[in-house]
Formats: structure tokens, sequence, C-alpha cells
């Protein structure tokens, strides 16, 4: 994990790049958790949200979870691919797996979110 | 370990936009109470429910279950085919030890499902995986096998692989709350297609499975002995009180759109 990542509590994780958009995925927690992925729907582009609302669904063999945006933003990019690759939440959740590219309304709302190790106290609770 | 009862409501039959729009409002009680809240209902004529990502071109494909409405669930997992199951939904929040962790939810109330029926001589058991499973994605829940499914020998014979799925349950995990769908195949259902019907409680020479309103009792004594709380029955339909949001909840489960969404 990369040390300017932080994290929801809903287990999304968020990287700052520098062109000022942000990077988000899901936890290898996440995707452990979920077990045998099945599909995934991503939001369009354009898309405008609030923090914590649905960015997207994911299923696995025997649930339909909620994705959800960190921050308040608009999506700028999706990974278009990974929803044909699932298994690569698994195998790269913090780079090749990332889900969408955001562009902030406030960056400093990033601030407020979890950092590594409060994250890692969380699951492990 | 929670203080928190566990919310139990026996309801009428409803069609499935309404049974959908109600097991939502159910997600929120217990997201309130702070504890699980189950409720068991009937359907107002047999109905499909499709799992919240199967494409709909795969029921319409189905002639077996033509004719029947259908609704899609928000939760995962395979269409199955309500009309002589016990249908259940059950919701608690994360904050409860059950929603921290969905798949000992799941798998609770499965094992407790086992020891119900084992006390009508069914030996019911969690389905563990193996090479001669069918299909993961087979279209009807009961035609798939995934692990902590509910699968039970035939009377008289030792178990086997291919022994009938009897138990099925999917969960959405929304944020605050995790709500789980399930059924328990009562017998066949005579409203489908020869192909389209499993063996149940019926077929496999159980006693209960006239019975459901008793194997549901049975269940959530156990389910509340599991957790250490009372039950709190309520004598009251659900969906009292909330009679209006839930009619217009139930738009959405009815509109092309949510349907027709894969």
């Amino acid at each position: 994990m990369a040390a300017e990542m932080k994290f929801a509590k809903s287990h999304e994780w968020i990287r700052p790049e520098e062109n000022g958009l942000a990077t988000v995925g899901i936890s290898s927690y996440a995707v452990e958790a979920l077990t045998d992925l099945v599909f995934m729907q991503l939001p369009p582009v354009g898309k405008k949200v609030k923090a914590g609302e649905s960015i997207g669904e994911i299923e696995s063999v025997k649930a339909v979870s909620d994705l959800y945006a960190p921050v308040s933003g608009e999506i700028v990019e999706v990974n278009a691919a990974l929803p044909n690759q699932l298994e690569t939440l698994g195998t790269d959740p913090y780079g090749a797996g990332w889900i969408v590219r955001i562009k902030p309304d406030d960056p400093s709302e990033m601030d407020s979110l979890l950092d590594r190790a409060a994250y890692e106290a969380q699951i492990a609770s | 370990m929670t203080a928190a009862s566990l919310a139990v409501w026996w309801d009428e039959a409803a069609d499935g936009p309404t049974n959908m729009a109600t097991d939502e409002r159910l997600a929120e009680e217990a997201d309130r109470r702070g504890g699980p809240a189950i409720r068991f209902y009937g359907w107002s004529s047999p109905t499909v429910s499709l799992g919240g990502f199967q494409p709909l071109a795969e029921a319409t494909a189905c002639s077996a279950i033509a004719g029947l409405p259908l609704v899609r669930r928000p939760s995962g997992g395979g269409a199955i085919i309500h009309g002589s199951d016990l249908t259940y939904a059950a919701a608690v929040p994360k904050s409860h030890p059950w929603g921290a962790r969905p798949q000992a939810f799941y798998d609770a109330l499965h094992a407790a499902m086992v020891e119900v029926l084992a006390t009508w001589g069914l030996e019911a058991r969690l389905h563990v995986p193996s090479a001669s499973d069918p299909p993961a994605d087979a279209f009807l829940c009961f035609s798939r096998r995934a692990p902590g499914d509910l699968v039970a020998a035939r009377p008289g014979q030792a178990p086997t692989p291919s022994d009938p799925k009897i138990m099925g349950s999917a969960q959405r995990r929304l944020g605050t709350t995790v709500i789980q769908h399930g059924s328990l195949l009562l017998g066949r259902c005579l409203a489908v297609g020869p192909e389209a019907r499993h063996d149940g409680l019926t077929e496999l020479s159980c006693a209960a499975a006239t019975l459901p309103r008793e194997i549901a009792s049975r269940w959530i004594d156990r389910l509340a002995g599991g957790l250490g709380v009372d039950i709190t029955p309520h004598g009251r339909a659900f969906a009292v009180g909330h009679e209006q949001e839930i009619a217009r909840a139930a738009e959405r489960f009815r509109d092309d759109r949510w349907t027709g969404r894969r």
C-alpha cells in the first residue's frame, strides 16, 4: 500500500495523483471478503457523486455489494477492462485493479479518511 | 454478542415488487433497531425472482417459466421460482456480529436450518464444492451449487455429490446493513415446466414439508439461541404503518429499467 493512500470505512481506497485527480479502488481485504467475483457494474464517466454515494456494484457468487465514493467529485475515467478481468482485483488491487478516477470537488475531503494504520486497525477489530 | 432481540414478522402473500420493497424497508428497520430482523412471506402467485445481475435474456429464454411474473431482487444469486417454498428475508446492521462478517451470517442461518430439519429426521448438510458440481452460473438457483448451500440425501440413500439442493440464500450488502434473501424448497413447483422443477422436502419424504410455519418457528428459536437473544414476535404484518412508503418503493421494482438492467 502506498503511504499517501487513504481508506474509507466501506473499504474503498483513494490515492491522489499529480494531475489533481484521484484513483479509487477497493482494498485487498474487501476483495478477499467478497470471494468469487462474477460481475461488476461501473458508473458512467461524467457522473457527479457525493462522498458515500454508490459508484457501482460488484457481484460475487452469493452477494451484490455497492462500491462507494470516498469523496465527492466527478467520475472522469473508469477502468473499462476490469469487469472482463475481475481476477485483477485479487492479484493487483492497488494497481491494475483500480476502478475509477475521480476529480475531487474538494481534495481536503481526503484528510478525513482513514490512513493505512487506522484502516488496518479497523479491519483487525 | 448483542443485546438487541431478533425481531420476527409473519407476512401475507404479496406481489414481487411489493415484497422486494418491503425487504428494503426491513433493512432500514434492522439498522434502526441495531439488531437482526427477519420476515417470512408468501407470493400472491408463483413468481420468479431474478438475481441482482442475472441477464434478463436468460429468463426470457427459459421456456419453463414462461408466463410467470418476474421480479429482480437486489440480492445476488440465481433465479428462484417462488410458489412452493418458504421465503425469508433477514437483515442485520453491519455493527452486529453477523453484519460485520456476512459469510458468518449466511453460514449461521443455514447451519441452524440443518439442525431444524434434523428434528424431523432429515439429514441435510452444507454443500462442499466438488468436481461434479453443476455450473455455478446455472440460471436457476436450485440448479446451482455453492459452498454453504443446503443439500440433503434422498431417503434411504447415502449422501452423494448430486443430492438435491433444498435451500439457497443470497445477500445484498448495503452501506450500513446486510440483507439476505433465502428460500427453502418445500416441494416441486408445478407452475413451471418439468425442467425447472426441483425436488424439495416433499420429494425427500420429510414430514415438515407441510409445516412451513413450524419450520420457521423452530429456526428462529435456534437463531435466537445461538445469538443469546430473545425473540420479538410481531402480531401484525411488517408493512403496517409503512404501506405508502412501500408502495412508492415498489414502483422501482416494477420498472422495466430495473428488471432489464442487465
